[in-house]
């Protein structure tokens, strides 16, 4: 699962508001190269929560010199772009877990997949 | 197969899927993707007709086929089987294993969704109607879904259906489950197929949307709808 992934999910709890952003727990991730490309990278950038995405880059230890704000992009600095696009596109969390903040149930990630699927009981 | 699916009384449908559909192909995953390679072009044009940068749902996604159509989309493909995403992965796309009646997404957060050959796996109207309200629930007002189900009518090699509730057979070659290629296994999924106006029926009972368009493409009865 990709940071980019991630800003567009939410916990599918039924308690949950379906609106806030799921807390990552990785224990192992990945980085593999993805095609630069910033055209879509800023289409990209003009629809995620900036918050939660430097959030969830701050705690994969990917988040140095990112932007603080969307205002903060400047779409000309390619070094910058070049670090949005690594943080949003190419780190992989692999193996972890996604805890949804207002129950606290987590749901695993395994093999790169997160695993969203509810128990019997949940439902 | 009379009383496939009881009209009424006690009935666990989510057991019932989980044995007929989801476990089916979690088996027949491999296989499967095999056969389903080639994107249907009026499903290939909704994707093309989207805006740059739009971000879509492929609700069903199955073994991908869809999500790298438009690369200029987000694509955000779910599926019920393990066995399926399994397949995506392995092709490169960020997936997740989800369920259509509990998506794993923001509300009112998608430009569109697509979902082909997915809600006639679902056992009762009623869940079939909460599917579409589940990705009605996921798209921004005015944000389109395109939904394809087979259909009972079809007359190409699957003709002749005499009632909605089917058991459908798949023919497993056990050279996809690591066996020598000699065997043939049976596994059978259910389907509900869908009449003519069933389709339409179906969007009136979900509610909060309007019908854009309906036609009839590869044996299966379509709409587009747009969220109100």
């Amino acid at each position: 699962m990709i940071l980019l992934t991630h800003n567009m999910l939410a916990s599918p709890m039924k308690e949950a508001s379906k609106q806030l952003h799921l807390k990552i727990e990785c224990e192992e991730k990945v980085e593999k190269e993805q095609e630069y490309n910033a055209d879509f990278l800023n289409r990209m950038i003009e629809r995620i929560d900036w918050n939660s995405f430097c959030a969830a880059a701050q705690s994969l230890d990917v988040g140095n010199g990112l932007p603080e704000s969307k205002e903060q992009v400047d779409s000309s600095n390619e070094e910058q772009m070049k670090k949005i696009h690594h943080a949003l596109m190419e780190v992989d969390v692999v193996k972890g877990s996604l805890v949804c903040t207002e129950t606290g149930r987590k749901f695993p990630i395994a093999a790169g997949i997160p695993n969203m699927l509810l128990n019997q009981d949940e439902l | 197969m009379e009383g496939l699916v009881p009209a009424s009384g006690a009935f666990d449908a989510d057991k019932f899927e989980d044995e007929h559909v989801h476990g089916v192909y979690d088996a027949i995953a491999r296989h499967f993707s095999h056969t389903r390679y080639k994107p249907w072009p009026r499903v290939a044009s909704f994707l093309q007709s989207l805006e740059d940068g739009a971000l879509v749902a492929d609700v069903g996604c199955g073994n991908g086929k869809y999500l790298q159509v438009n690369p200029k989309v987000l694509m955000m493909g779910s599926d019920r089987s393990r066995g399926l995403v399994e397949c995506c992965q392995g092709m490169g796309h960020d997936v997740c294993l989800a369920d259509n009646l509990m998506l794993p997404y923001r509300s009112d957060s998608f430009d569109a969704a697509i979902s082909i050959a997915v809600i006639h796996h679902l056992s009762t109207e009623e869940r079939r109607a909460a599917a579409v309200r589940e990705i009605l629930r996921i798209l921004k007002r005015g944000g389109q879904a395109l939904i394809y189900n087979w259909a009972m009518e079809q007359q190409g090699r699957r003709k002749g259906f005499t009632q909605q509730d089917n058991f459908i057979p798949w023919q497993l070659q056990d050279k996809f489950a690591g066996g020598t290629g000699q065997l043939v296994m049976v596994y059978n999924r259910y389907y509900h197929l869908f009449v003519e106006g069933e389709s339409e029926k179906l969007m009136e009972l979900a509610g909060g949307n309007e019908i854009v368009d309906s036609f009839y493409d590869h044996e299966n009865w379509c709409v587009v709808i747009r969220k109100l």
